[in-house]
């Protein structure tokens, strides 16, 4: 059918179909701010106005909209503009990937038009249709607010840096909490850290202009001439062999290029875990295999010349399955007699693969059973961590196509293009050589982007059929067919002495990793690592079975088995010092790591090239600073309030404090891998190249302001391309907490080459040694204020006198991964007659060495704390008894809304770490580890509830509850 | 899958073309729309019909078919509670094009709102081609049928008394496991709807609640909703009584 559309205050004639969404139509006549979150409109990723109303544009269609004036972000600004609300969202640090950024700020143009002076609670019912997965909405809000003043010309709140006096070791006055702005960033000072221009600044993000504009800048807006659309049709079966396969309809239908499934491709086998060469074993997946292992494995591939004709033609293929038993449970598939999940004769690196046990790990340091024979007292406790999705509102896509040199190209959300190239050429039969990856920006990925998902079947369709070939996976995919987190079976014992001091720790995991082992060594390699390195203890054990299931694949997820590992070390410490009469932090304060701890687990459970005669040990911990700061910001003395706990006015509530410590890594150790390229251009700019990916955190900026640092000038001058196979340097990829460190490393030595390049020419003109020059504010300077610009060097190096590039590149391998530390706090809310936990306040103090960014490093912590919110409160995944998902959308599962959020609270504790560029540590996982044991504890605070396992729905609260 | 949009401009035009089996009625869409499956082949917009109006008389709020839930949300002459069920219903991007009458017709058995119309004795006005009817609400939620080849034009509440509400879920805006919402009426009755303690929202009684049947999910056991329909009555009683809202 024809419509016209008005956009943006302009007609346009469409020809569209009577079912084509109004996001479809949009995005086809260009505007491509308009994004992809779902098919049920509960995302608001594709949000538009309509007569000046927010609505999702995924569930209105074309045609409905006909007769009305629609509003796309395209039509706030032109080039070089920026409308204030877009200013305010980067001012603000609101936005991270950006993916849903148009949406929200057409939000608040909705709403700012309407009620220019909204409060809070307002500006949050304006959000509450946009799903955020990134930023905690802390920052999106205030930008609201914040705009929102500046239109009515008032001078907006404050969001710079404050500095908040230490606490430990000062007994005098200290910082006034008072006025401090929610989004304020709060850092703590450190001691010995070296002044810097650019670095520990909150500069504007590189990528920002673009991500608030809503500028096509995604994988899903890259339009190839003659594009394919791939559709996957997915196993209905937990267990099943596929009998026969019968693809003649659907080749027949018009408009059908090719079908392909395990009759027609090459079996060959692979491990889909984005890692390093060689990835871990088992190799136990084929790109299409004769047998269906959970519901949601692939069958087969259609590509089409639609998405509607290639779901046709799924339709249209014939398979016959032989059904088979199905075993779900981590501790029943490991039992003699379960179903065999892999009994094909090519499956390679299980352990047991008749016992569906894919690896047995086991690490110890000294004998636990000398150390629990010593302990006055031992403690044994078993927790379930249960199964969530990472749920970026930016599903896995990718896109493949020849270019013109006959090579595959592919873009794709990935975290690991390098990765993706290396693991997918023997899949497709093609040297590397031959396949380019290109990473745009990326709409959040989370850890599950730390996969190869999609490329082999675009690039097996693209080879089939000779042309480009695109495939997104919907929601209900996303969820049923992508990656989660592990789910565990987690039992810690650990012996205390008369003194509270710990005699031996163990800890014995049984992991589930779906049907496919992909990160299954590895997460719970993190596990035990991260169970066993926070707290000193002369004997530890490890031993963690990795079973098989029919679960949809557990992969990696931020926090990689750290969430899981510190939930249920946090518990037990907790339950201990409760059983010891101990103060909960001071139980910890005895035992937990410091500067100058051997951390001996790690020397057993790395998983790289670490040389095994030298103990790692910790370099720098904020730790007691971090418990102070968090500790006053929630008031944890109200814990001994009765009057708070008990409010007399509403009978039925208990409230309660709670808290967990958290220790993490920082990349891993003798393998990870960054590097990074930086030459000059003839005005005095930088092109930056790094193979690093920023998925939204901010890392793109993180890397320019090192290396901005270093050759003094200002981020503006960095110009950041990441990442291409083809254009930059190698790079493990953005997974491990690792970007800041090991990519920043190699961005650091990049830039320090280049530094020698500009000084040597310096000197050479402003004639003077080299060794009195300094680089700032885009020039080298001599003594006595002498100067001479980057732009004057670079025309004078490119164009005048001994001609020569100024460009360096460098690489980094970090032999050790320092810690960072951190406390959380949770204030929450029980009512006890029905179970349900209100979380009022997430106060999460941070040591990650300096802060590069401290507006980012904030938006870390707030988003990260709430994401970890979802895995303790109010996200699981569910299923029905034949292991079908049954809440494959946003709402049953569970996501937190703008308009019901707790307070959020980040406090950055510096420290100089030796090791890190500038003094930095990791930052992006450890607010994953916290949160849940944090609630938990709090609810035991309340109620005195001592729950097991994850997450506190309101009739599991309750029934814990009934046993008190 | 939606083959054929139409949007007529006369209730008459939209009748006849409801006549065809293989049509149905588009409202805001939000819930059809994202059906590609179950969506009818024809649907007909009643976007134009000039049924969005929300007129109040005091004691009867008429809501127009096609008013939004948020709409409804902002008559500052209607119940607080059932705007407050409104604002509950939905986030805004779908409040803003969600209709009252797409909500009776696509009938979620969890929603609020449904529950909130119910409470407030909604009779809803069905126009076919032989006559106009009125229809109570809960008639309907029992049989949807009685919407077949009709057409909703409004709904007609009652404003009359005081109303109160507690649920218990996940967190705070969550669709709730269990949602009670209560009536007093000026003549001093008191009347209750529940959410997920049956397939509909429906009308519980105070002193039956040991027979409801809910069925259950992951979120909560029928013993569970249960407990909860009765820990969620006894406080909406007591709100009522105590004459708080």
């Amino acid at each position: 059918m024809n419509i016209s559309l008005t956009i943006n205050g302009r007609e346009h004639d469409i020809s569209c179909e009577p079912h084509d969404s109004l996001r479809k139509v949009l995005r086809g006549a260009g505007f491509y701010s308009v994004r992809y979150g779902s098919d049920t409109g509960e995302t608001g990723a594709a949000a538009v106005l309509v007569d000046g109303d927010l609505m999702s544009a995924d569930v209105m269609l074309a045609a409905q909209a006909q007769g009305h004036a629609i509003e796309t972000i395209e039509g706030m600004s032109r080039p070089g503009e920026l409308h204030p609300i877009q200013q305010a969202f980067i001012d603000t640090g609101a936005i991270q990937s950006g993916y849903s950024t148009p949406a929200t700020v057409l939000a608040a143009k909705a709403l700012i038009e309407q009620n220019p002076d909204p409060t809070e609670t307002e500006v949050r019912d304006a959000l509450s249709g946009i799903l955020d997965r990134e930023t905690g909405y802390l920052r999106p809000v205030h930008a609201v607010l914040r705009a929102a003043a500046a239109m009515r010309g008032e001078t907006p709140e404050s969001i710079d840096v404050v500095l908040l006096d230490p606490l430990v070791g000062n007994d005098g006055v200290h910082t006034d909490r008072e006025g401090i702005t929610a989004i304020a960033p709060r850092v703590v000072p450190g001691v010995d850290i070296p002044e810097t221009r650019v670095v520990g600044k909150p500069e504007t993000k590189v990528d920002a202009i673009k991500l608030a504009k809503g500028n096509p800048a995604f994988t899903d807006d890259v339009d190839v001439h003659g594009m394919l659309y791939a559709k996957v049709l997915y196993s209905p079966h937990a267990h099943a062999r596929i009998v026969s396969i019968d693809d003649s309809k659907a080749r027949a239908l018009p408009g059908v290029h090719a079908v392909l499934h395990h009759e027609n491709v090459p079996r060959v086998r692979y491990a889909s875990g984005g890692q390093s060469y060689p990835n871990p074993l088992p190799y136990d997946q084929v790109s299409f295999d004769d047998k269906v292992r959970f519901v949601g494995d692939r069958v087969a591939a259609v590509a089409a010349d639609t998405e509607e004709i290639a779901l046709a033609a799924l339709d249209l293929i014939d398979v016959e399955y032989e059904v088979l038993p199905a075993v779900f449970d981590e501790n029943e598939a490991i039992l003699d007699g379960a179903p065999v999940i892999h009994d094909e004769p090519d499956m390679e690196g299980a352990h047991d693969a008749s016992h569906n046990i894919v690896h047995h790990l086991t690490a110890d340091t000294e004998s636990v059973e000398t150390g629990f024979a010593a302990a006055d007292r031992v403690f044994e406790q078993t927790m379930r961590v249960h199964q969530v999705h990472a749920a970026p509102i930016e599903p896995h896509i990718a896109i493949a196509a020849w270019d013109s040199d006959e090579r595959l190209v592919i873009t794709s959300s990935t975290q690991v293009p390098f990765h993706v190239r290396r693991m997918l050429a023997p899949l497709i039969g093609l040297p590397a050589k031959r396949i380019r990856i290109i990473k745009p920006r990326i709409g959040g990925g989370f850890g599950v982007k730390q996969e190869m998902l999609v490329e082999d079947i675009v690039a097996h369709l693209t080879i089939a059929t000779g042309r480009p070939v695109r495939l997104e996976l919907t929601r209900e995919e996303e969820f049923e067919s992508s990656r989660t987190r592990h789910p565990q079976t987690v039992t810690f014992k650990t012996g205390v002495d008369t003194d509270g001091k710990l005699t031996a720790q163990e800890m014995r995991i049984v992991a589930n990793t779906g049907p496919y082992g992909t990160h299954g060594l590895t997460v719970q390699m993190v596990s035990g690592l991260r169970g066993l390195s926070s707290y000193n203890c002369p004997a530890k054990r490890f031993d963690c079975k990795v079973a098989y299931t029919n679960l949809p694949v557990p992969g990696a997820y931020r926090g990689y088995g750290a969430p899981q590992a510190i939930y249920a070390l946090e518990v037990h410490m907790e339950d201990i010092a409760h059983e010891l009469g101990m103060d909960p932090i001071e139980f910890r304060r005895l035992n937990w790591t410091g500067v100058g701890d051997p951390l001996d687990i790690a020397q057993q459970l790395g998983e790289g090239d670490q040389d095994a005669d030298v103990m790692p040990l910790v370099t720098s911990s904020g730790l007691e600073e971090a418990v102070a700061q968090g500790a006053r910001a929630i008031e944890w003395d109200r814990r001994n309030d009765p009057e708070w706990k008990q409010p007399s006015d509403r009978p039925h509530i208990r409230r309660g404090l709670g808290f967990a410590m958290m220790m993490h890594g920082t990349a891993i150790p003798g393998l990870d891998m960054g590097g990074a390229s930086l030459k000059i251009n003839d005005d005095g700019s930088f092109n930056l190249l790094v193979g690093a990916t920023d998925l939204g955190t901010g890392s793109d900026t993180v890397l320019a302001q090192i290396a901005a640092e270093v050759v003094g000038v200002g981020t503006d001058d960095i110009i950041v391309y990441a990442s291409d196979t083809d254009m930059t340097p190698f790079d493990t990829g953005a997974y491990a907490s690792s970007t800041t460190y090991i990519s920043g490393m190699a961005t650091k030595r990049a830039a320090e080459q280049v530094r020698e390049q500009i000084v040597a020419r310096a000197a050479l003109l402003l004639e003077t040694d080299q060794s009195s020059i300094d680089l700032h504010d885009s020039a080298a300077w001599a003594p006595g204020g002498r100067s001479v610009s980057h732009e004057t060097i670079a025309l004078s190096t490119l164009h005048q006198a001994g001609q020569h590039q100024i460009m360096a590149t460098a690489s980094y391998v970090s032999p050790e991964s320092p810690p960072p530390y951190a406390a959380q706090f949770a204030e929450v809310e029980v009512d006890v007659d029905t179970g349900q936990v209100t979380v009022n306040s997430l106060t999460m103090a941070v040591d990650c060495g300096v802060p590069i960014n401290p507006v980012t490093a904030a938006g870390q912590v707030e988003g990260g704390m709430v994401q970890a919110l979802g895995y303790g409160h109010c996200e699981e995944m569910a299923y029905d008894e034949d292991g079908r998902l049954v809440n494959r959308t946003f709402g049953p599962y569970k996501i937190y809304r703008a308009d019901e959020m707790p307070e959020l609270e980040a406090i950055l504790v510096q420290t100089m770490e030796p090791s890190g560029p500038f003094g930095a540590k990791a930052i992006a996982e450890i607010p994953k580890d916290g949160v849940a044991p944090a609630i938990r504890n709090a609810i035991a605070d309340a109620t005195g509830a001592r729950i097991a396992d994850i997450p506190f729905t309101p009739e599991r609260v309750w029934r814990a509850l009934q046993d008190v | 899958m939606i083959r054929t949009y139409v949007r007529p401009n006369t209730l008459a035009e939209a009748l006849d073309l409801l006549a065809d089996p293989d049509a149905g009625v588009l409202a805001g869409g939000t819930d059809l729309n994202g059906d590609a499956v179950g969506a009818p082949s024809v649907v007909v917009d009643l976007q134009s019909l000039g049924l969005d109006a929300i007129v109040s008389d005091g004691a009867l709020l008429r809501i127009g078919a096609t008013a939004t839930i948020q709409a409804l949300a902002d008559v500052e002459s209607g119940p607080p509670l059932l705007r407050d069920l409104a604002v509950r219903e939905a986030p805004n991007t779908i409040r803003n094009a969600a209709t009252v009458g797409g909500t009776i017709g696509s009938s979620d058995p969890e929603s609020e709102l449904l529950a909130g119309l119910l409470l407030f004795d909604a009779a809803v006005t069905l126009a076919g081609t032989e006559a106009t009817t009125d229809v109570a609400l809960g008639d309907i939620l029992d049989d949807p049928e009685l919407l077949a080849e009709s057409i909703i034009t409004h709904v007609t509440v009652s404003t009359d008394g005081t109303g109160a509400s507690e649920r218990t879920g996940r967190t705070p805006k969550d669709r709730p496991i269990v949602m009670v919402a209560g009536r007093m009426t000026t003549d001093g009755s008191i009347h209750l709807v529940a959410t997920g303690v049956a397939a509909n929202p429906t009308r519980i009684d105070a002193d039956a609640l040991d027979e409801l049947d809910p069925p259950g999910d992951f979120r909560g056991s029928p013993e569970y909703r249960t407990h909860l329909a009765e820990v969620l009555t006894k406080r909406v009683i007591g709100r009522l009584e105590g004459g708080r809202t």
